[in-house]
């Protein structure tokens, strides 16, 4: 732990110049790569007038939108995994990134709604009705003991997986559009959507930060817990709280991003340990690394077309889930 | 002696329960098995035709009019019966699973073998295709290139785990490495794919067993009914608890090596139903769960129950798909958890037995 200590200035120091440098690459590479010195010309409004418009109205939101939600994904993935008790476990398993795909396929089917703030709200709103849902059934049957929350989240992860491809089969001419929104994308959000969404995010995060310490003591089993004066049910509905926040929010701005939720928080541990108050923040580093670097890959896989991003933070993911593996870091 | 008595009668109740329990297990499982061939019947009385169950019965033993014997022989049974075989198959390599892990999320998707027998249809769908989108050799093929999906995303998974395969949350991690990272092809060929082909292989992706002849039907049953038998030998060994380390060397078990078998027999039960009914792999999932709250942690039981759960799950799914939503045709695949979650939450609320 105090050889942790000692470098823990130092990763997140590297962390937060990767985020740096992954912003700036974000805001640089693409179908046209500008220089260092357009870039700072099209910020400061002087550029070119295709830079211009180029980077600040195409590139910068998705340069903000990309690290924001893979900070929150990363946050919220450490917080299911000591949650559930699981290291297999992640938001997807609680079933919220079924329920918002369930409501945008919904919507779209039934009012035809294709605006992207439409389908933000319903993504939104179908994220925190089944963490709500998820919530009440795993409380209501003896306690919120972890293997019951995974259980019904991936319950109804199915269920409503299943009902999104029946909608999707019935209605077939939806299917290529929704498609690239059911595997989530950082392309074309305006910031007025990350504005409505930054009120979740930050309620979502400084829950998040207050629950380090109690989420430390949940480690252990409940027993254990309760004995060093945890108040175990409170810690577990607060940790419900901030996951449904962050994950909902994610969501509405990106549609379900995979795998973020997943391997982040194995990295965060990699590098940090597994105290809370540590891992949580590196998880949020990482994560908005991890997010922005596969959204410039994204650019690149399938070039000139983009590629969803949720491809590539599953490829991405997987390669970095099997090197900490190989380390018998994971 | 005082104290003796005490203890003594203080088992005595449990030593009732352990016999009450066993009665109730046989029970529930007859009680499948009942449900499963009531099931089977229905499944061949049903459909576009509505044929009586004396007449599927008729035609079951010999008889019966041609119309008949063609729509019950020739239609429905090869695609009931696929369903039997893959729903019992998947959910015993998820009960598999689940019981060696000791991991409640572990099922057959989270092995690679699913996600890799699909990029193996995908590929096959990709590289076969002329121009004009038709295949240029016959769809009777595409289950031998999901068996060799599955086969190429197991070796890769036992390669790139090594020594450390004998690790159960190991090996479930190199699992969902490798099913991501061939998810993620997957999604980027059939994004980049004409439409044609998208439908296509999101219909193998979400599974059906409609299209089956008996040529598949025997070759399924050839291979997963051996495979079935070892993994109830296989379950005999295992300890009636869940398998942990100390539990396993009091009973014998070099765990190591029998986790590796028990994986193995694992995927190469999912990697045959798939090859034929595609990725149904929920079932795996939801239906050893199930099978736990009906019957308890008896091993045996539990697999019974598992595979009985498993087989009328697909059966159901593929039963509302072919009454309720045809013409069109939905795979059965994605209805197997509308049919198996609500009954599966039921089960979950109504008992607290997770932790007996």
């Amino acid at each position: 732990m105090t050889a942790t200590a000692n470098r823990l200035p130092l990763i997140y120091g590297g962390l937060v110049l990767l985020l740096g440098v992954a912003v700036l690459g974000s805001l640089m590479l693409g179908y046209t790569i500008y220089t260092p010195g357009e870039l700072w010309d099209a910020l400061a409004g002087s550029g070119t007038s295709e830079a211009d418009t180029v980077i600040r109205e195409y590139r910068l939101p998705r340069a903000i939108v990309a690290p924001l939600v893979g900070a929150a994904l990363g946050v919220a993935g450490v917080i299911v995994q000591t949650l559930s008790r699981n290291r297999i476990a992640s938001p997807d398993t609680l079933g919220l990134n079924a329920g918002a795909s369930l409501a945008v396929v919904a919507v779209s089917a039934a009012f035809g709604t294709s605006s992207l703030f439409g389908l933000s709200f319903a993504a939104a709103s179908g994220a925190f009705l089944t963490s709500v849902l998820v919530f009440a059934l795993a409380a209501t049957a003896g306690g919120l003991s972890p293997l019951r929350i995974v259980l019904v989240g991936v319950t109804f992860a199915g269920l409503m997986n299943a009902m999104v491809e029946v909608i999707l089969t019935v209605n077939e001419a939806e299917l290529q559009q929704l498609l690239f929104w059911l595997s989530g994308a950082f392309v074309d959000r305006p910031l007025t959507l990350v504005a409505r969404n930054l009120p979740l995010l930050a309620v979502g995060g400084l829950m998040a930060a207050m629950l380090a310490r109690p989420l430390d003591a949940l480690q252990t089993d409940d027993a254990t817990a309760q004995s060093l004066g945890a108040p175990v049910r409170v810690i577990r509905i607060a940790s419900f709280v901030a996951v449904a926040l962050l994950t909902g929010a994610s969501v509405a701005m990106a549609g379900p991003v995979g795998f973020v939720g997943l391997v982040v928080p194995h990295a965060a541990r990699a590098l940090v340990g597994s105290r809370h108050s540590e891992k949580l923040g590196a998880a949020a580093l990482v994560g908005a690394v991890y997010a922005t670097a596969a959204d410039i890959l994204a650019r690149f896989v399938i070039y000139p077309t983009e590629a969803p991003v949720g491809a590539i933070t599953a490829v991405v993911g997987a390669a970095l889930l099997l090197v900490l593996l190989r380390r018998r870091a994971a | 002696m005082t104290g003796g008595a005490a203890k003594l009668s203080r088992r005595a109740p449990v030593l009732g329960n352990l016999a009450r329990d066993r009665a109730r297990a046989v029970t529930i499982v007859l009680l499948l098995l009942v449900v499963t061939i009531l099931m089977l019947l229905g499944s061949a009385a049903f459909g576009s035709t509505w044929v009586p169950l004396e007449k599927v019965v008729a035609v079951l033993s010999g008889g019966g009019e041609r119309m008949e014997r063609l729509i019950i022989l020739q239609l429905r049974l090869p695609r009931v019966l696929l369903a039997v075989l893959a729903g019992a198959a998947i959910a015993v390599s998820g009960f598999l699973l689940q019981k060696v892990t000791r991991n409640e999320l572990a099922s057959p998707s989270v092995l690679g073998v699913v996600d890799g027998a699909a990029l193996g249809v995908v590929i096959f769908l990709a590289l076969l295709s002329n121009d004009s989108n038709a295949l240029i050799v016959s769809i009777g093929w595409q289950p031998l290139a999901a068996a060799l999906g599955a086969c190429a995303a197991v070796a890769l998974v036992f390669a790139l785990s090594g020594r450390q395969a004998s690790s159960a949350v190991r090996l479930l991690l190199f699992g969902i490495a490798v099913a991501a990272a061939a998810k993620s092809v997957i999604m980027v060929l059939l994004l980049t794919g004409p439409i044609y082909r998208t439908t296509q292989a999101a219909r193998w992706i979400a599974g059906a067993v409609n299209e089956t002849n008996w040529g598949e039907v025997q070759l399924t049953a050839l291979l997963l009914v051996p495979a079935l038998v070892l993994a109830l030998i296989a379950a005999t060994r295992l300890p009636p608890s869940d398998l942990d380390d100390v539990s396993a060397r009091s009973v014998g078990l070099n765990l190591p090596v029998f986790r590796l078998v028990i994986f193995a027999l694992a995927a190469a039960l999912t990697a045959i139903s798939v090859a034929f009914a595609g990725g149904v792999s929920f079932i795996g999932l939801l239906a050893p769960h199930m099978a736990r709250l009906l019957v308890g942690r008896s091993a045996i039981a539990g697999i019974l129950a598992s595979a009985l759960c498993g087989a009328v799950i697909l059966m159901g799914a593929d039963l509302v798909v072919r009454v309720l939503f045809a013409p069109t045709e939905v795979p059965a695949g994605t209805i197997t958890a509308v049919i198996g979650a609500p009954y599966f939450l039921y089960l979950l609320l109504r008992k607290d037995r997770l932790n007996g």
